[in-house]
Parts: C-alpha cells; sequence; structure tokens
C-alpha cells in the first residue's frame, strides 16, 4: 500500500465508523428474528402444503364418483351354445332396446347384371 | 467452528462466524440503503434467513464474508427492483409515488472524504467501501458486486483517483 491508500484507508475507515456508530443492532435480536421467520415460513408451507393434499384428494373422490366403471370381458362358454335352444339376431336385440341400426351404415349393392324387362338376365 | 454452530442447512456457516462479521454485514447493508437503519436490520435479517433456510447455500468456493456481503447485495438489488415496479405502477395509476422511496436518508455525520466517497458512481463507491472499509481484496470486492475482476479494478482505479485528487485538493 502506498502513502496516498494508506491516508485514503485511514480516512474512509473513520468515516465509515463515524456513519456507523451506535447503528449497529444486537446480533442476538437480529438472529432471533430470522429464526423466528424461519419457523413462521416453515409453518405456512406446512399448512399451505396440508390445505393442498386436502384439495388434491376431494378432486381425486369428485373425479372418481363421475368415472364410469370398466367392463368386464367375460369369455363364452360353448357348453352353454350347445345346449341353447333359442338364438336371437343381433339387431333384434340392439334395434329396440338400444336404438343402434346396425343396418344403418350398410352400403347399397350395385346391380352386377344388366336389367332386361323388370328381370335380371 | 463448534458442531453445535453449524447452522443445518448450511454445513459450511457456524453461527459464531456470522457473529464475527455481524458489525461489518450490517454496515455493507446500512450503504446498500442510503443509510435507513430499518431497512439495513431488514436486509441482515433477511441474508441471515436465507442461510439458515439453505436457499443461500455456502460451499466454500469464496471466503464466507464475501459470499454474506453477495447475499446482502443481492438482496438490496431485488428490494430496488420491486420498489421501482411499485413506483411505475403507482406512476401509471397517477397517484403520488410512496414517501419511503422517494426519501433518502443522509448519514448522520461524515467527514468530506466520506461524502466524496457517496458521491461517487454506484460501482466506484462500492469498490472503494468493499476495499477500503470492509478489508476485501478487489477479487473478492468484484465477486460481490457480480462483476469480473478486470472490471473491477477499472472501477476501483477510476474511484481513487478522483479521491486522490479530492485529498490533494483538501
Amino acid at each position: 500500500m502506498t502513502d496516498i491508500d494508506n491516508e485514503l484507508h485511514d480516512a474512509l475507515r473513520n468515516g465509515q465508523a463515524m456513519a456507523e456508530a451506535g447503528r449497529i443492532p444486537d446480533f442476538d435480536t437480529v438472529w432471533a428474528r430470522a429464526e423466528c421467520t424461519v419457523v413462521h415460513r416453515r409453518r405456512r408451507v406446512r399448512a399451505a402444503g396440508g390445505i393442498a393434499a386436502a384439495a388434491a384428494l376431494v378432486a381425486v373422490a369428485f373425479v372418481s364418483q363421475f368415472r364410469q366403471t370398466e367392463h368386464e370381458w367375460q369369455f363364452v362358454n360353448p357348453d352353454d351354445f350347445a345346449s341353447s335352444t333359442s338364438w336371437l339376431a343381433p339387431s333384434d336385440v340392439l334395434l329396440p332396446k338400444h336404438r343402434i341400426d346396425i343396418y344403418e351404415e350398410i352400403p347399397v349393392l350395385i346391380e352386377s347384371t344388366d336389367e332386361d324387362g323388370g328381370t335380371l338376365l | 467452528m463448534r458442531d453445535s454452530d453449524v447452522l443445518d442447512n448450511n454445513p459450511h456457516v457456524s453461527r459464531s462466524a456470522l457473529e464475527a462479521m455481524h458489525g461489518q454485514v450490517f454496515g455493507w447493508a446500512l450503504s446498500r440503503c442510503d443509510f435507513e437503519q430499518t431497512v439495513a436490520e431488514d436486509l441482515v435479517q433477511q441474508a441471515y434467513v436465507e442461510l439458515l433456510t439453505g436457499r443461500a447455500r455456502f460451499d466454500g468456493e469464496s471466503s464466507l464474508k464475501t459470499f454474506v456481503f453477495a447475499v446482502v447485495q443481492n438482496l438490496s438489488r431485488n428490494r430496488y427492483r420491486r420498489m421501482a415496479t411499485r413506483l411505475r405502477l403507482l406512476e401509471k395509476a397517477g397517484s403520488e409515488p410512496g414517501a419511503d422511496a422517494a426519501e433518502a436518508a443522509e448519514p448522520g455525520e461524515h467527514i468530506e472524504l466520506w461524502k466524496a466517497v457517496q458521491e461517487l458512481p454506484a460501482r466506484q463507491r462500492d469498490i472503494i467501501e468493499l476495499v477500503f472499509c470492509r478489508d476485501l481484496t478487489i477479487a473478492e470486492a468484484s465477486a460481490v458486486m457480480g462483476v469480473t475482476t478486470g472490471t473491477g479494478r477499472v472501477h476501483y482505479d477510476r474511484a481513487k483517483k478522483t479521491l486522490k485528487s479530492r485529498l490533494a485538493n483538501d
């Protein structure tokens, strides 16, 4: 350090010391306040976490109530058919019960032969 | 470093080490906020909170003092950023700016040179304070300010030149 550096150092140190004189708060007080803030913050985070978890549980319960149950697939037992005495066409069941017309989308077949006087050749 | 003294979320930081540099840290915080006592206390407290929670994690790459000073510096920057945003919003709304932001308290007592330091451009003032008053090296001071050592040295030289001429005139 040069002389001018030392002079600057001393002058600035004095100026700084005067500006800060008697203003430095007690370390223990500031530290205690900081610890208190940390504790409060942790409590708030925990409370927010609890509320979020409760909200998630309610949402899951709500959604699961409206969720459609999946159909259980069953294998056909051939022995049951061997002893059956009646048969229903799918359309006989689907149309009246479920209003599904399975023939609705079947395309119209184009005649493969020419007509002659109302009869097909 | 006593074992019981070490912070849970910051294994390289002890309470006693922070206590030893408390005065210096507070002085640095004080100059970050135009010597407003309450703001400086808030800044130091917030810095301790950051260290306690581990949000500011010291890994021993620099000295602890440099690290804590940098934490205070960042916190004060964030504070002024928030304040500037608030002021802009207030101006947009057509109301008067807040008194807390407009008022900048002057230190009660100061000598001529200290006054000259306060009149320096912000970066020059910071590096002079860190080097001469807080006993950091230029490299450490540059790290606190978030600039390269080369840039820090340029600010340091310019500031010293201004202050030297001030000293010569007095």
